[in-house]
């Protein structure tokens, strides 16, 4: 078994090279209790919040979600199977996802899994695009995805229904309790959803074999505020999925992996006149579970357990002037069927600056400095300047230096891991302009990121694949996003759209990084009268290399999905209901976001929205 | 500012045109004039699980025609392409990951059936009186479901399996036996199982050492040639090279290869014996072959990254480069001497070759 493991894990992963309501409605006012004084830090770079009527009307899971809403590019193994994201022209493990604040990629594999995410767990999704190492640590090169649950006070008891039931026996079922008054706030959020998954791939006469799943999440934050002065928070989360793997041909050999991962932080907030600290403790498990055949109780497994231990002080130096400081603390245990058990500690000093100098010029410093005796430490900075040229009319400017990691199956895998392995580092710096009118906002970025020593499986003469630190990797790219409204009479019109254009070349080879496409392009169109909504969401993914010399006879082909969808609202006394119907691929458009992997033709779904 | 909403509203066209992907991209494929006869073929195996394999073809001129298969039938191979084989004007392809064995006309590609029955973790295939026999390593978790399956060659179908040893691999036919090699398919194996292929029973075991890779017969002798295991495996053994009588079975000679060494692949012609270390191809004679010598050529002139396949055929060595597994691979031929001849640009990750005489 120890010969293919690394194989197969590496291609369910796509490593091996054989082997609001709505964005397009208005964005609320979003707070973020829970890393409220370190989100400032990334004010010079380019934020895109989604919030409840995003995360309701796309699909339950991450990929769904952010694939029509933002420029990230998803491979995806099939609908519901593994899902890697590339950011920015990234690898799937230079996007870092953090719930709470908590960096949630794999120990295993260095990255998340974007349907082993369900969106409906957290009130805000919030992606930022670029470095961002010195805050959110390992993997945040390309970017991060922060996703959060917000504690909110003297809102009294609220309930959340919403079903969903389409083609493929697909459910999605997901109910949101909360009570606050001024002291406490509680949330519970209860999802489970699955689907038979047995598309047809049209234009041929297979359908999706033995692609069917389910999973859990379950959701809970607490706050206490004890006194003025002293607030906790508790947060939980724990996701339970099962996915058989769909075959890639009809006769292959079923699969399937299970996935268990646990998340529960404390977090103490004390604030003294100029002083805020903040601190948490989390601990974080993560369990997979693959079977090379479903008939057979064998499977190989990984699990991971860590702490985590986060100290933040603020200090308020003057009205304009913030400075920062932190530690943190992690300490990983983990073992698998290919990894002797090895605990790991990693820890890192973060100072900070933020400074209003004027009305119109603002600028942030931080700077990072890990921690650790089992690789290169690297020292990590950023720093903006924001310029507010006039009031609707603003520059930013960033630069950083970050870094990502070696994972557990890079360092210990049995036999074949490399415990001489250095961080993946990159530089990068990006200007965005921001055009923002009373119904419009529009920003522009361009962006430079040289990333270095790769961390990749390679194979030696004889054919065995070993992680190196081997390619380097010049990105540079533009982004665009765009939102704007607009109401004539009852008519309401609102827009939302993002463009990537993006160059990833191995600096050594010239070639395009594959499943890099050069062109990406996603737009929400909403429209609303009265009580009657509609909204179109497209999505136009460029064409891909999917080889690394990138031979134009294994090219992935562009596509474009679209989805349509009603909503008729309405009130029962002082309940709001929503009823929604969908079509997704409205086009029927044949379409894969990896080499032979078809995704789903046109369907359907309805859905229902209680609140009570 | 109604301006820029009346830009805007330029932009909601794009929102509504959905024809404007790009065509399928057409593999143009050119066949060669007439029939696949006289020419090689190359098997690449594509990538794991992207049931992207397909059939290369050399035509006697030099010209290398690629996907093949794909540009008679209009449908692909499948996922991993382990081996091909001959049997009258039928060639059988064995997709490993597929579970499937694909069988056309040798001389016109054009698809006759596919084999699934009975088939799971197929690796190569051999024939005699009338039926063919595939080396399966069945479920990767079962150690002990490992088998050859029997095909009859008249209506391709599997017949009955016989039940061998763990990580069946190369097997050959003489004399009515069949010699098969255990690899090892998800562990290791050590040993070589004599089938009768009249009676399609296990007829003996012949122990040899860790790996055996590479199997030859020549002048009623069988040469195996074991990798042992490499140091990743935490377990490293010795490489050893077997000499067996095919009269008794019986080990005749062996050579021990000193420690970390792990050679690979095995082919014979005119009593001298090829095999590949490091990249490096060595030859010696089957007369003698207990004397190491020094490397015959090596393949670094020519910048090969992985040997992934190998072949001695007529006056010519083969070697199939896999590259880095995720792009084009290449063909380079060389003569007995180790003189570099030519190269040809095939498909993801060549490993075997096939003459079709």
């Amino acid at each position: 078994m120890k010969k293919l493991t690394p194989i197969i894990l590496l291609a369910l992963y796509g490593v091996v090279p054989a082997q609001t309501r709505d964005s397009i409605q208005k964005l609320d006012e979003v707070i973020l209790y829970g890393d409220r004084f370190l989100k400032p830090l990334s004010k010079t770079q380019t934020k895109k919040v989604l919030t409840d009527s995003v995360i309701l009307r796309n699909a339950s899971s991450l990929t769904g979600l952010l694939n029509f809403n933002s420029t990230i590019v998803f491979r995806e193994n099939g609908l519901g199977m593994v899902s890697s994201p590339s950011f920015r022209g990234t690898t799937a493990q230079q996007t870092a996802v953090l719930w709470n604040g908590i960096n949630i990629n794999s120990q295993t594999t260095g990255q998340t899994d974007f349907n082993t995410i369900n969106a409906r767990g957290f009130d805000v999704v919030v992606l930022r695009a670029g470095g961002g190492g010195v805050v959110d640590g390992t993997n945040a090169i390309g970017g991060s995805i922060y996703l959060e649950n917000e504690l909110v006070y003297n809102l009294g008891f609220n309930n959340d229904l919403f079903v969903r039931y389409g083609s493929f026996n697909t459910y999605d079922v997901n109910y949101k309790a909360d009570y606050s008054n001024d002291k406490q706030s509680f949330s519970l959020i209860v999802s489970r959803n699955g689907s038979d998954n047995d598309y047809p791939y049209i234009n041929t006469d297979r359908n999706n074999l033995n692609g069917q799943f389910n999973n859990t999440n379950i959701s809970f934050s607490g706050g206490i505020r004890i006194n003025s002065k002293n607030e906790l928070n508790l947060y939980a989360n724990v996701y339970d999925g099962k996915r058989n793997f769909s075959l890639p041909t009809p006769n292959a050999l079923r699969t399937k992996y299970y996935d268990f991962n646990t998340r529960s932080m404390l977090e103490w907030k004390y604030n003294s006149n100029k002083f805020k600290h903040l601190t948490k403790f989390a601990v974080l498990t993560e369990n997979y579970r693959f079977y090379p055949n479903i008939q057979n109780d064998f499977y190989t497994e990984g699990y991971v357990e860590s702490l985590v231990v986060k100290y933040d002080i603020n200090y308020q130096f003057n009205k304009d002037m913030l400075l920062t400081s932190g530690f943190n603390y992690l300490r990983n245990d983990g073992k698998g069927t290919d990894i002797e058990e090895e605990v790991r500690h990693l820890s890192s000093l973060v100072l900070g600056m933020r400074h209003q100098v004027s009305e119109k010029v603002f600028y942030e410093i931080g700077l990072r400095q890990e921690l650790n005796k089992d690789y290169e430490s690297p020292f990590l900075y950023s720093a903006g300047v924001k310029l507010a040229l006039s009031d609707f009319y603003s520059i930013k400017i960033n630069t950083s230096k970050n870094f990502r990691i070696p994972t557990y199956n890079d360092l210990y895998w049995q036999g074949l891991g490399n415990r001489d392995l250095k961080p993946e580092i990159s530089y990068q710096g990006e200007l965005t302009q921001v055009l923002k009118l009373k119904r419009m906002s529009l920003s522009v970025t361009g962006y430079y990121n040289s990333v270095e020593d790769l961390l990749m499986w390679v194979p030696d003469a004889a054919g065995v694949w070993r992680p190196e630190n081997t390619d380097n990797v010049e990105i540079y790219g533009a982004e665009a996003l765009l939102s704007a409204e607009k109401e004539i009479g009852d008519h309401q019109f609102n827009l939302s759209a993002t463009y990537a254009y993006t160059v990833s070349k191995n600096r050594d080879t010239g070639k395009q990084l594959i499943y890099v496409p050069y062109h990406k392009f996603t737009a929400s169109l909403g429209y609303s009268f009265k009580k009657l909504s509609a909204y179109y969401q497209y999505l136009n993914n460029g064409e891909a290399f999917t080889t690394s010399d990138n031979a134009p006879e294994q090219i992935l082909n562009n596509f474009m999905v679209a989805n349509l969808g009603l909503e008729y609202n309405f009130r029962i006394h002082k309940n709001k209901l929503t009823l929604g119907i969908q079509a997704l691929n409205l086009w029927d458009e044949e379409y894969e976001s990896v080499l032979n992997r078809p995704m789903p033709g046109r369907n359907y779904n309805a859905y229902m929205n209680f609140n009570f | 500012m109604k301006k820029l909403i009346n830009c805007l509203l330029l932009v909601f066209p794009v929102l509504l045109l959905h024809n404007c992907t790009s065509d399928d991209r057409e593999i143009i494929t050119e066949t060669p004039e007439g029939d696949y006869a006289n020419g090689m073929f190359v098997l690449n195996e594509g990538g794991f699980t992207n049931s992207n394999a397909s059939l290369s073809f050399v035509d006697p001129s030099g010209e290398v025609y690629n996907q093949v298969f794909f540009g008679v039938n209009g449908f692909g191979l499948g996922d991993v392409a382990q081996s091909m084989a001959f049997y009258d004007d039928t060639a059988f392809i064995i997709m490993n990951n597929s579970n499937t064995i694909e069988v056309v006309n040798r001389y016109t590609l054009e698809h006759i059936t596919t084999i699934s029955d009975q088939i799971l973790n197929p690796r190569y295939m051999v024939f005699y009186n009338g039926y063919g026999f595939v080396t399966n390593w069945g479920d990767p978790v079962n150690t002990t479901d490992d088998y050859v399956a029997v095909v009859n060659l008249q209506d391709f179908t599997v017949t009955q399996t016989i039940v061998v040893a763990e990580g069946p691999e190369r097997l050959l036919e003489a004399n009515g036996s069949l010699y098969v090699a255990h690899k090892g398919g998800w562990g290791y194996g050590n040993s070589v199982s004599v089938i009768n292929a009249n009676t399609f029973q296990l007829s003996t075991t012949i122990n040899v050492a860790d790996v055996p890779d590479g199997i030859v017969i020549s002048d009623n002798d069988l040469y195996v040639l074991c990798s042992g295991k490499a140091d990743w495996t935490g377990d490293e053994t010795l490489a050893e090279f077997f000499k067996i009588s095919l009269q008794n079975n019986e080990v005749i000679e062996s050579f021990q290869f000193t420690s970390g060494v792990h050679p690979s692949f095995l082919e014979v012609t005119n009593n001298e014996l090829f095999y590949v270390l490091s990249g490096d191809v060595f030859k010696v004679s089957t007369g003698n072959f207990i004397s190491p010598t020094g490397p015959l050529f090596s393949t670094q002139s020519q910048s090969v990254e992985v040997v992934y396949g190998f072949r001695v055929y007529n006056d010519n060595i083969y070697i199939a480069d896999a590259k880095d597994y995720a792009s084009n691979g290449e063909v380079f031929v060389y003569d007995l001497q180790g003189n570099f001849q030519t190269d040809y640009r095939v498909q993801l990750i060549p490993n075997s070759f096939y003459f079709n005489n």
